[in-house]
């Protein structure tokens, strides 16, 4: 199924049929693409759900996601790039949505929170690792952590305490959870990277 | 921000003749930690922006070549951060990228886009409660007698202050890096020496890029002193912050253990990457000691030009080159 | 019954379901974003708003409100509901640079954004006083200032005099900077109207302060405010009251007739909010050749704001760390040109116990003692204030237990004595930390079904501290049903009035009420206070479905009516004095600090903190609390200052990056350990309070340590890498 999210007022609403508000032009080659101030049209995969957006260009993808998609788990926090909670995967790798113009992420594939657990609401074991390690208080940087905390142990930078301190580090979490946030990402890793039997 | 329209260009021949189309003040965006990010605040209201973050052509690393590595504008610093090769030949480069920023930033932003992100001095990022003469010329600038702990010591004007914040280019300039650049006057190569400029009297301008010229790549030759090289950075919090003062430093020695190559250029310090042939002098044709190490230090600190708050940074600094030739001193295996 | 090892919203947490203020959205939802003074003081002579208003998709440039419209809500501190009682948009005068001058409404949230950065305006500019030195400051005696017992001079005989004759004296000032909570959730959330009513999605600590607040600020009546706030992203006093965005929002709501969402940038969140105020604090302790305390005075000066006076109450805790027989504290409050300062995590009595515990450990060196043995030897069992007992005091137990998990005995005393392996210089230090404990009305709403099901809307916000948690753990004990059976609605007006959750009283506000709430409906169950029950039996045996009752509990010797006082969205606590006894929470910190021998650098690698907070009432999320309280002490101590350029005033460094909070690669081991003994004088639940005690003392250990590892004090804070250099 296919998304469609106008742009008029920034509202989601279904609608088909009408076409973008700003022709697309070329130059010179069928894929470049140039769209004026106004919107462009923009495709990309949220959780894995094909979504088209007209765009304004200025919109961060942090707002399309929250404000368009209704995907409000990703958090705001500072909106520059300064404390993490707005961590999504593009294509895989950990980003910081609010410094992202969405307009970037068109043709790709954007993880957030809410595409983390299975769809019969299993949960990930390192979403389970972080409610039994406590490695949450308010909750709000959680989904930034937790984004964080997969992207972390999937790049191979889960080897030691100090190398998760360190690439965790781009997460503030001002209710101080970082103890937990270790031990969950720590054990997460180990649990993922021990192979299920010798031999 | 200023309404803007966006292309993307879907290869660099195509990048190239955007810029060469497009209004003037048109930028180029990349990584956008940098322009996004000034975007946002109101500070930078570019008309367009052609966007080159995935352009195949600027991706490549290579560091398959003895006498060089070479690394595609577009790479990302995470990229190059992680590359095991560099990590083993050219600890200093991988670790001028991996401490800098965060891993969510170093997976957006481009190794091109970073040679020119532009100061974090407050009151140039502040808006216009502050006087700044780099974002309003003419206006003053605030934090000449003002919060200056985060100022330069090396390279300011009577005009501004304010410090280059990278690490990536002070490890590069301390390694003779170039960087190809390509324009609608064909292709050209600028040591990265060459590229940042000390604000004068005209603090607007920071580098010696024309407006349609693109970074297309960065080549760094191999040396012995590369191996034995490290990125010290001394910040604030143990990561996630930019420098209070940074050291990139590298050291060869002859078979008598005498110091034979030898590199030294500062980071958070000076309003540009700031590199120091009378401290490297120092060392050259000496033995890598503690002593000999501080008067290396002194040496690359002598000429600082403190302001109010941060005169520290001189007597850290020195010391701080003095670890850092301690770390590649040991790593050239001596 | 399920092991109470889990926090019972941590799946909603770790999966994006739980839904904060801002999280709201609709279909025809508008965008709201305020453009700020530039100036520090003065008169906005003329706005200009043309620019912005033909910005497309802009809805309404808001400059002036008439105050008939929108009143002041008062200050929170005086008797009203918002954090200073000064209403931006309602004159022409400003007091801090960062006031807003301007709301913008828009269809888009870039829409809005780019109108604000348009939006220009000419000055009268004033000159301005920021610090506690500054010319134009002006300096009052709380006592004088503000006539409330609660506030004045603390005086216990003629400690004065008592000072110059002691053997041994120690005197010393320390300076505390501002400081911003910087709670992770941005300030704002969602205002709209369902017809008459007005709804407000917000995360806050005190939801009944902004239904009282908006009910005075726009002449409405209550029961027409609802303010919902289930999940509030940390609090840390940044969000204990009405902030001056809310109202405007209201009413721009109500023109347009949309709902209007509002996340108010982080720079901004700096100056429409409180923030901890500068301090200074003069100690005087003296003491015998043995190290026992005979007199102290101490001298606190607070920075408050020109509109309204925000008091201090440093020394009601530093009266009780010890048994020290004259004591004199007081404060003063010296007027600047900032918007108004007010609580933040330990509000007073982290500065204050940074102070007097340096100093006691001044005095321990002075008169060549283990500083777990000085504090030990001078511990009491009466309140030297007031004379009453304590409803619990174990602090010594603290002490020693902290001494022993840490491993103090392996400790030499000397100053530098102490180094690693690699050469950096190791400091160990101690810290004694007391808080009050205090207790506020609530209300408490139970429902009872026949499945066995109880769903309870009680007063108290969720905020990070673990209280929906708590309740659900108290109920699911008390009834024997399932974790998984209980419902908790807090920080929502629409069950209970929803009193300010602070000052680390939300706990065992909250319990007491539903501990009372329990008896009551054990009473129409027919069930003795003591006997097991089959829950979904009982109810049945009523013949209904169900069974609801309600109580409220106040604090000890309050009176009744105190009640509609707390309905009315007005701060209501009592504490910690009450009829016949003090309440207070205690601690002990140990840490370990390294400091590297050339760039001196400061980490730290242990701390070890026990707390003393009556009984545990949900272990999970109370270690949690103890160990953030930890990671909030290092950044206070080492890292966070809000700086001021005093030509500009407003903060200077008002971000993330430039506000160095600690990052994961700051913290290291922290172990926490907790006595645990109820405390059944102050309510039935035996629970103090913990939130804020496990912060008081922190810093004081960190530079006891630094003191340790070098051998020189350090007497403000943050103690950065240019003080040990
Ligand atoms: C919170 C935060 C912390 C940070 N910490 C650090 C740190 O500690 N150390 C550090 O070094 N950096 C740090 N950075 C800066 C970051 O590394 C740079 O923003 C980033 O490297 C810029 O790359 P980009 O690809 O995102 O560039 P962009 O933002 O896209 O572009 C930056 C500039 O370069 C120009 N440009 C981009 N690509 C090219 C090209 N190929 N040719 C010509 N011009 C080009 C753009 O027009 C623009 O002017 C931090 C940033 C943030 C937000
Ligand atoms: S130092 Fe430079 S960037 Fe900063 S205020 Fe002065 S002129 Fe502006
Ligand atoms: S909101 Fe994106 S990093 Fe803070
Ligand atoms: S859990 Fe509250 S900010 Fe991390
Ligand atoms: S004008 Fe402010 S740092 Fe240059
Ligand atoms: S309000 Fe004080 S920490 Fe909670």
């Amino acid at each position: 199924m296919t998304a469609i999210v106008r742009g008029s007022g920034g509202n989601p609403a279904n609608a088909a049929d009408e076409g973008v508000c700003l022709a697309l032009g070329t130059m010179g080659s069928a894929e470049s693409t140039i769209a004026s101030a106004c919107r462009t049209e923009t495709t990309f995969t949220a959780n894995g759900r094909p979504v088209r957006v007209e765009l304004d260009p200025r919109e961060s993808l942090l707002d399309v996601l929250r404000e368009r998609l209704g995907l409000t788990g990703t958090k705001k926090g500072c909106d520059h790039g300064q404390c993490g909670a707005c961590t999504v995967h593009l294509n895989g790798r950990r980003i910081v949505s609010c410094l992202t113009p969405a307009v970037q992420v068109n043709g790709q594939a954007v993880t957030t929170i809410e595409g983390v657990a299975d769809a019969d609401g299993t949960l990930h074991p390192l979403q389970e690792a972080f409610i039994d390690n406590d490695a949450l208080q308010c909750g709000y940087c959680t989904p930034g952590q937790v984004m964080s905390g997969l992207a972390c142990i999937a790049e191979g930078h889960a080897g030691s305490d100090d190398e998760i301190r360190e690439y965790l580090s781009g997460n503030l979490c001002r209710c101080g959870a970082y103890a937990g946030i270790l031990a969950a990402v720590r054990e997460t890793a180990r649990r993922l990277n021990s192979p299920v039997s010798e031999g | 921000m200023r309404p803007f329209s966006y292309a993307v260009p879907a290869t660099l021949a195509e990048a190239v003749s955007a810029l060469a189309a497009s209004e003037p003040g048109t930028k180029i965006l990349a990584g956008g930690t940098t322009l996004y990010d000034l975007m946002k605040l109101d500070i930078e209201a570019p008309p367009a922006v052609v966007d080159v973050h995935r352009l195949a052509e600027l991706a490549a690393i290579d560091t398959t070549r003895p006498d060089e590595f070479s690394f595609g504008a577009g790479a990302r610093m995470a990229d190059v951060a992680d590359d095991p090769v560099v990590r083993r030949d050219f600890p200093v480069l991988a670790e001028s990228l991996a401490k800098a920023a965060s891993q969510q930033l170093r997976n957006m932003a481009t190794v091109g886009g970073n040679l020119l992100q532009r100061t974090r001095c407050g009151y140039f990022r502040g808006g216009p409660a502050f006087p700044c003469n780099k974002r309003e010329p003419g206006s003053g600038c605030s934090a000449i007698g003002g919060l200056d702990r985060g100022h330069a010591l090396f390279g300011a004007g009577d005009a501004c202050v304010a410090t280059y914040p990278g690490d990536w280019a002070v490890a590069l300039l301390a390694f003779d890096a170039e960087i190809d650049v390509i324009g609608p006057r064909g292709v050209r190569t600028v040591a990265v020496g060459d590229l940042h400029v000390e604000p004068g009297d005209d603090p607007q301008r920071e580098h010696t890029l024309a407006g349609d010229e693109l970074i297309v790549r960065i080549r760094v030759p191999v040396t012995p002193s590369g191996r034995g090289s490290t990125y010290h950075k001394i910040r604030d919090r143990e990561s996630y912050a930019f420098a209070l003062v940074s050291v990139a430093a590298g050291v060869a020695f002859d078979d008598r253990g005498v110091v034979e190559d030898c590199r030294i250029a500062l980071g958070g310090v000076a309003t540009r990457p700031w590199r120091s042939p009378a401290a490297e002098a120092v060392l050259i044709g000496e033995r890598l000691t503690e002593a000999t190490a501080r008067r290396a230090g002194e040496q690359a600190f002598a000429g600082a030009r403190p302001g109010t708050g941060n005169a520290f940074k001189i007597e850290l600094g020195i010391r701080a080159v003095g670890d850092a030739l301690r770390i590649a001193g040991e790593r050239a295996g001596r | 019954m399920s092991t109470p090892t889990r926090r019972v919203d941590a799946r909603e947490k770790v999966t994006g379901a739980a839904r904060y203020g801002a999280d709201r959205t609709s279909p025809d939802l508008a965008h709201a974003v305020f453009a700020v003074s530039t100036i520090g003081k003065g008169r906005v002579v003329n706005v200009d708003t043309a620019a912005a208003e033909a910005v497309p998709g802009v809805l309404t440039v808001v400059t002036r409100i008439d105050p008939a419209e929108l009143g002041s809500p008062g200050f929170l501190m005086g008797g009203g509901y918002g954090f200073q009682s000064l209403q931006p948009l309602t004159d022409d005068r400003i007091a801090y640079r960062g006031q807003p001058i301007a709301l913008v409404v828009a269809d888009t949230l870039v829409a809005a954004t780019e109108a604000a950065n348009l939006v220009r305006a000419d000055y009268e500019p004033e000159p301005i006083a920021t610090d506690l030195d500054d010319e134009g400051a002006e300096t009052l005696v709380q006592e004088e200032a503000i006539p409330l017992p609660f506030l004045a001079d603390i005086v216990v005989g003629d400690a004065d005099a008592a000072f110059v004759k002691s053997p041994v004296r120690i005197e010393a000032s320390f300076d505390l900077p501002r400081q911003h909570q910087v709670p992770m959730e941005l300030i704002g959330g969602v205002v709209e109207w369902r017809g008459d009513t007005l709804v407000v999605h917000e995360g806050t600590q005190n939801a009944g302060a902004l239904r009282g607040g908006l009910a005075r600020q726009l002449g409405m009546d209550l029961a027409k405010i609802e303010v919902i706030a289930p999940y509030t992203g940390g609090g840390f006093g940044q969000k204990n009251s009405l902030q001056p965005h809310v109202g405007p929002l209201a009413l721009a709501a109500r023109r347009l007739g949309r709902p209007i969402k509002f996340v108010m940038p982080r720079t901004q969140t700096f100056h429409q909010a409180s923030f901890r105020p500068a301090s200074r604090h003069r100690v005087r302790l003296g003491a015998d050749e043995t190290g026992r305390m005979l007199a102290a005075v101490h001298e606190v000066d607070q920075q408050t704001s020109r509109h309204d006076l925000f008091p201090s109450m440093s020394t009601e805790i530093t009266s009780r760390l010890y048994g020290i027989g004259d004591f004199r504290g007081r404060q003063r409050l010296v007027r600047t040109d900032v918007q108004t300062p007010g609580f933040m995590r330990a509000p007073f009595e982290h500065p204050a116990a940074f102070a007097f515990e340096s100093a006691v450990d001044e005095l321990a060196y002075a008169v060549g003692q283990d500083p777990v043995s000085l504090r030990l030897a001078n511990d009491t069992d009466v309140d030297p204030v007031t004379g009453q007992p304590f409803s619990s005091r174990h602090l010594a137990e603290c002490l020693r237990r902290g001494a022993d998990m840490f491993g103090w005995a392996g400790r030499t005393h000397e100053p530098r004595s102490m180094r690693a392996a690699d050469g950096s210089r190791i400091g160990w230090g101690v810290a004694a930390g007391v808080y009050p404990a205090s207790l506020a009305p609530a209300v408490a709403r139970v429902t009872a079904t026949s499945e066995g099901k109880v769903t309870v809307g009680v007063d108290g916000h969720e905020m990070g501290q673990g209280i929906r948690t708590a309740i659900t753990l108290l109920i699911s004990e008390d009834l024997s049903i399932e974790v998984g059976d209980v419902t908790v609605y807090v920080g929502d007006t629409r069950v209970a009035p929803q009193h300010l959750t602070a000052g680390s009283w939300g706990t065992a506000t909250a319990l007491q009420a539903v501990h009372a709430a329990l008896r009551e409906l054990r009473k129409h169950l027919n069930v003795a206070d003591s006997d097991p029950v089959d829950l979904g039996a009982a109810v049945a045996a009523t013949g209904q479905t169900s069974v609801e009752v309600e109580a409220t509990t106040i604090a000890p010797g309050q009176p009744p009516e105190i009640i509609e006082h707390s309905r009315a969205g007005l701060v209501s606590f009592a504490g910690p004095v009450y009829p016949g006894f003090v309440a207070f929470s205690f601690i002990a910190h140990f840490v370990e600090v390294r400091i590297e021998p050339t760039t001196r650098r400061i980490r730290v690698p242990r701390v070890v903190s026990v707390a003393d907070c009556g009984r545990v009432a949900s272990p999970v999320t109370a270690a949690s609390q103890l160990r953030g309280a930890v990671v909030w002490g290092i950044g206070a101590s080492l890292r966070e200052e809000s700086e001021v350029d005093p030509r500009f005033g407003g903060f200077a460094n008002a971000t993330l990056e430039e506000y160095p909070i600690p990052v994961n690669a700051d913290i290291g081991e922290i172990e926490v350990g907790f006595v645990d003994e109820p405390d059944p004088m102050l309510n039935p639940v035996g629970v103090k309070g913990l939130g804020e005690v496990a912060m008081v003392g922190v810093a004081a250990a960190i530079a006891n340590a630094v003191f340790h590892a070098t051998g020189r004090r350090q007497r403000r804070l943050p103690i950065r890498i240019e003080d040990v250099l």
